[in-house]
């Protein structure tokens, strides 16, 4: 079909034609090749805090206040004055409209961290429940390192005293529910390790190894669902325990012959003793998958046990010592869940250590699969399958549309191209993004792979900060005839005079408006941020 | 399977054509006559292949992801040995029972 550039000539055939089944949203995308955030305001005077993101709905924005105790949260609008010049093209916009106050309308500010505790809001973590407007957003006290381990809690992993997570309602600020974890750590940069699904949210404790589903209600309450760590079912500590009960207590006469801490008064026993316990929960489901999958590659029952020797356990203490690093759905029952060793789990560098991929079914408590970071069947099955890793809620639906390569030809061919030159660190490099971060990619269609094309190393639909750079960057039409259509510059055409100083930067695009912040923070100084607005002029 | 025609006014009417043994199915030889052909029709002659009454046809719970992570289990799982099974399956109680070891 002859595609016409011209916004005109493609709203009239709009009338005109029916879009082929299924493609209707992407059709309707086409339109944003006509409509670009062409113009920038450099350096917009606005107030001084963290523009955290837009909702994946465009309805609000979140910010948080330079000193981590308040969310304040904006209504995108859109700036609205008239010309009433015969020539309007040629007049620049008037310093009135030049304003952050133009584009977003201030709707509250709440105080979630109290000024007399040490705790702060964790800047880099907030989640949207969109079918409700609810946000999700927590605070934490500093973080202790070096802690001694103690109970279940693992020995290398830092904590926090408390850390506490506020379900809002967005309309008006509310806070509807808390769910509060004392000594315990959670990774909160940039949601990794907590995953929303629909209503049900996944907590990985690093601390104390467990993994936490809640539901949210509509009611606004947060409610405990299951702990999946020690123990898999609801009942198997009340199991366990009354089992302890009755190993440590086969004969009642000899009560006063345990210790003294085990025993009270012949009752019950809050949990068996560390250093007689056998592997339990999540951690035997695990050992059991991986000896039934060893033992069953030696199909000589002869020469088995050698081969478990060997296979299992030689490396049987390395297994035991595996940790939950990081958690997400695949779907409301699976989760995928990363394993790997303490030093990886506080790790930045995580890629560099080995991590297991463990597919778990939460109905069964079983795992399904178990594979190695590097595993080359994982990897075809993310090459083929990458949007069913990217479990976005039923009620999302622009983020259904995000552009991956398992929906988008040239995405694809990208990282064909790159795995065709280091196939097995590519792979290994593509698989440590599993398990996905939740809502870390904004569903903008100027990031629509099939629209733009774009220098991934600048800017992407991630939201992570990036290294700042002072050439524009540039968004060229994928389509004939290939031309540049906008440039996003995070300075004036002067550029920095200081280029020593390191900057990053930061990008909230708005989901469907041809809006977008770009942030930039010079870093170990304490200068504010500059904030430039790119939009439709 | 079996062929069914039907007779029906010809949609042709009296059109000219070069050969007048042309259309002769959908058409008399004798114009008095009404023709009406109706397209062939298949009727089926068994019912072997009919879905059951009460079939239901739903979406499959598990996306395509886990099907394929399923069906690579189970693949694992017919290629290996099958052990013989134990004689005493199931426990004399019938259930589990904690067991009772001193220290």
């Amino acid at each position: 079909m002859f595609r016409r550039n011209n916004i005109a000539s493609r709203i009239f055939q709009r009338q005109i034609y029916t879009p082929a089944p299924g493609t209707s949203v992407y059709c309707a995308r086409r339109f944003y090749e006509n409509l670009v955030p062409s113009c920038t305001i450099y350096d917009v005077e606005c107030p001084d805090q963290s523009f955290r993101k837009f909702t994946d709905d465009g309805q609000y924005l979140i910010s948080f206040s330079r000193n981590q105790q308040d969310l304040v949260v904006y209504r995108p609008t859109w700036l609205s004055f008239s010309c009433k010049e015969e020539d309007c093209d040629a007049h620049d916009l008037p310093p009135k409209a030049k304003r952050f106050e133009s584009f977003f309308t201030h709707l509250y500010s709440v105080s979630l961290a109290s000024c007399n505790g040490n705790e702060l809001i964790c800047k880099d973590f907030f989640l949207y429940v969109e079918s409700n407007q609810y946000g999700i957003i927590a605070t934490s006290t500093p973080s202790i390192h070096d802690a001694a381990a103690n109970g279940a809690a693992i020995q290398g992993v830092p904590y926090v005293e408390k850390l506490t997570f506020h379900l809002i309602r967005l309309e008006d600020g509310v806070i509807l529910d808390v769910k509060v974890f004392h000594n315990d750590f959670v990774n909160l940069t940039h949601n990794m390790g907590v995953f929303l699904y629909d209503d049900l949210l996944a907590i990985a404790s690093l601390r104390n190894q467990t993994i936490h589903i809640l539901q949210i209600r509509d009611s606004g309450n947060l409610v405990d669902v299951r702990a999946i760590g020690a123990f898999c079912r609801e009942d198997d500590e009340l199991f366990l325990n009354s089992n302890a009960q009755c190993i440590a207590f086969p004969d009642k006469s000899k009560l006063h012959q345990l210790p003294g801490n085990n025993v009270q008064n012949g009752t019950h026993l809050s949990q068996p003793n560390q250093e007689d316990s056998l592997l339990s929960g999540i951690k035997q489901r695990l050992l059991s998958f991986i000896f039934q999958g060893i033992s069953n590659e030696e199909k000589d029952p002869a020469l088995r046990a050698q081969w478990l020797k060997k296979k299992f356990y030689f490396r049987f203490q390395d297994y035991v010592d595996l940790i939950i690093w990081k958690v997400q759905f695949l779907d409301r029952q699976h989760l995928l869940i990363k394993f790997g060793s303490v030093d990886g789990g506080v790790s930045r560098n995580a890629d560099q250590h080995t991590a297991f991929l463990a597919v778990y079914n939460m109905e069964t408590t079983e795992i399904v699969a178990f594979y190695q970071n590097s595993a080359e069947e994982l990897y075809l099955l993310f090459e083929r399958f990458c949007d069913h890793f990217h479990t976005a809620s039923k009620n999302s639906v622009s983020m259904n549309f995000v552009s991956s390569h398992s929906n988008n030809i040239h995405a694809l061919e990208q990282i064909r191209s790159v795995k065709s030159k280091a196939s097995s660190q590519f792979m290994k490099k593509m698989l440590g993004s599993l398990p996905y971060s939740c809502q870390s990619l904004s569903p903008s269609p100027y990031f629509d792979q099939s629209l733009f094309r774009f220098d991934e190393k600048l800017i992407s639909a991630s939201d992570r900060p990036r290294q700042s750079t002072d050439h524009p960057i540039k968004f060229i039409l994928r389509r004939q005839p290939c031309s540049l259509k906008f440039k996003i510059k995070l300075g004036p055409e002067a550029g920095n005079a200081d280029g020593r100083t390191k900057k990053i930067a930061s990008f909230l695009f708005h989901p469907f408006l041809p809006l977008a912040l770009s942030i930039q923070q010079t870093l170990f100084l304490q200068q504010p941020s500059v904030v430039n607005i790119h939009f439709r002029g | 399977m079996r062929v069914v025609w039907h007779l029906m006014g010809s949609m042709l009417g009296d059109w000219p054509s070069c050969d007048p043994h042309n259309f002769s199915k959908l058409r008399r030889a004798d114009p008095s006559i009404p023709s009406r052909m109706m397209p062939a029709t298949y009727h089926r002659t068994h019912s072997r292949t009919l879905p059951p009454p009460d079939q239901v046809i739903t979406t499959e719970a598990k996306n395509i992801l886990l099907r394929h992570i399923y069906r690579s289990a189970e693949e694992e799982n017919d290629l290996r040995p099958k052990r013989a099974a134990t004689k005493h399956l199931i426990p004399e109680h019938g259930c589990k029972q904690p067991r009772a070891t001193s220290y």
